[in-house]
């Protein structure tokens, strides 16, 4: 049983999250995702949940931590700023192996930069969202169609992994609105809770949810565990969307809402005999390496890295990759400026008739 | 066919709920829509605009930098945006507030009123339903009907006489539409 609604982006990840169970939302004001908490503000308490405007980012991200612990599917979200000041929490919940759902609807950076959409914190989501080497799994949707598909996923890969998952997904795709056809309601049950969780104690006298400092070799192993984890995901879990890709000479790498305006660049290109395709990456981390590193170099002549934000922030991934077998272009926008059809049509144009060369 | 509307002013001026609102009768009769707002940090008086993308087919890009309609309801959005307009594009300008259009003669311009037809009607902020009145006449981008409806469900909740008040805007708009009808 499914329903269709014209809904913002922000508002469809809210109701997504509800659906797939969650109950616990913390989080402070800031632009470009006030829907998510205007809307769960509301929605929570119909669904017998908790609502917290909470008075800063940290103590939100903290409550988090804590009903997480409970065995609550529990969520914060928030842009750029506001996630550099859960960057603490957030690697507290990865140390404590806990779940949540963390929203990042990005803005322009660095700084307070702007409220305009950007896709400005790829590598603060894949490489540091804390301190201490941790990694959540990264999902980038590109509609509010794929943002509640994977919303709905993500407190299973959270609750298996016991680690908290990001969504990331820029301002611009967090203000459209668009058709949404969104799941049914996931009745969860005590019976449910994950195992490791406070509220199920299974006659343990104790549990400890909330992670101390540990002394070695504990940790050690622990970090060893989620090195193991990370490779897993990169066999199990990669989400990549490939698009006309078999005779492609140039190669387009976008995520997000500038994957949008690429595939309607490399339509019009290739209604004009240029052999363009594009690679999508939707989980960003794990990366798609495979895809770009299976490419037949022997026929593809330059990849472009498209990206709002400059510069370009998932060059070095693909450059791993890639191995300096072909140039590596990119093209952007940013601050405030966003991508649009004519300019990204041009810069594809230009690069693949070899008017520029940014190798 | 894919169209793209952008709808131009300043905060308060019923911008956003203008796209919206059409967006929303688009998808109610079958097509594809999208709507993107974009503002500064202001609450009232700063620029305010969305663009609306009306299409037979799913969109894939909702970031057209050119529109074929462009809706502006005083200068300051007619200086910014004027050249977001595609040739043979057509230009629809709140005349009450727009002041100082050029003359581009690749381009259709319908001008009105429409804040001074709002106050004929009681209710000056129903100049945004006129305008979009005019917009559904000149264009046909959706039926006159469907966007009755569409007002139906928005005000439906409210006073009745909000909705008859906004009923009352779309005919007023509507009718001088559909004389500029290409």
């Amino acid at each position: 049983m499914s329903e269709k609604k014209f809904m913002k982006g922000n508002e469809a990840i809210a109701e997504a999250a509800v659906r797939a169970g969650c109950r616990f939302f913390a989080g402070y004001p800031i632009t470009p995702q006030n829907e998510i908490p205007e809307y769960l503000s509301w929605r929570l308490p119909e669904v017998g949940g908790s609502y917290v405007q909470g008075e800063s980012e940290i103590a939100s991200i903290n409550m988090v931590y804590g009903a997480s612990a409970m065995g609550t599917r529990a969520m914060t979200s928030s842009s750029g700023p506001g996630i550099s000041l859960k960057a603490e929490g957030i690697s507290y919940l990865a140390a404590a192996m806990l779940p949540a759902l963390i929203v990042n609807i990005s803005r322009g950076g660095p700084g307070l930069g702007s409220i305009q959409p950007a896709q400005s914190d790829y590598l603060q989501a894949t490489k540091a969202l804390g301190h201490g080497g941790f990694h959540a799994m990264v999902f980038a949707p590109n509609s509010a169609q794929e943002a509640v598909d994977l919303v709905y996923q993500a407190w299973d890969y959270a609750e298996r992994d016991r680690n908290p998952v990001l969504v990331l997904m820029d301002g611009c795709l967090g203000n459209i609105m668009e058709e949404v056809e969104l799941p049914p309601m996931k009745e969860l049950s005590d019976e449910d809770l994950p195992e490791w969780s406070l509220t199920r104690r299974n006659g343990r006298d104790y549990q400890g949810n909330i992670t101390p400092i540990y002394t070695e070799p504990i940790l050690e192993g622990i970090n060893a565990m989620a090195g193991e984890m990370y490779k897993a995901w990169e066999e199990e879990d990669v989400k990549v969307e490939t698009f006309l890709l078999d005779d492609a000479e140039y190669v387009v790498v976008a995520y997000g809402i500038a994957s949008r305006v690429a595939k309607e660049a490399i339509m019009e290109l290739r209604k004009e005999g240029f052999k363009v395709g594009m690679i999508r990456p939707i989980t960003l981390f794990p990366f798609p390496k495979k895809v770009i590193h299976d490419l037949d170099y022997t026929r593809v002549k330059g990849i472009i890295d498209l990206e709002m934000t400059i510069p370009a922030q998932m060059r070095d991934d693909i450059a791993l990759q890639v191995m300096e077998r072909c140039p590596i272009h990119e093209y952007g926008r940013s601050g405030g400026c966003l991508l649009d059809d004519e300019g990204v049509y041009d810069a594809i144009k230009e690069i693949v008739t070899g008017g520029v060369d940014n190798g | 066919m894919k169209t793209s509307f952008v709808f131009s002013g300043s905060g308060g001026q019923g911008i956003m709920s203008a796209g919206i609102t059409l967006a929303q009768t688009a998808i109610m009769m079958g097509k594809h829509a999208t709507y993107l707002p974009e503002y500064g940090p202001e609450q009232r008086g700063g620029s305010a605009k969305c663009t609306v993308v009306i299409s037979d087919e799913p969109i894939i890009s909702p970031l057209p930098l050119r529109c074929d309609n462009l809706i502006v309801m005083n200068n300051l959005a007619y200086n910014k945006f004027e050249e977001d307009l595609k040739p043979d594009g057509v230009l629809l300008c709140n005349a009450s507030l727009v002041t100082n259009p050029q003359q581009r003669d690749n381009i259709t311009v319908i001008s009105a009123n429409v804040d001074d037809l709002a106050l004929e009607l009681g209710n000056p902020r129903a100049a945004n339903i006129i305008l979009l009145g005019i917009l559904i006449g000149a264009t046909g981008i959706v039926s006159k009907e469907a966007f009755q409806k569409s007002l139906e469900l928005k005000f439906g909740s409210k006073a009745p006489e909000i909705l008859q008040m906004n009923l009352a805007a779309l005919d007023k708009g509507y009718n001088i539409g559909i004389q500029h009808k290409a």
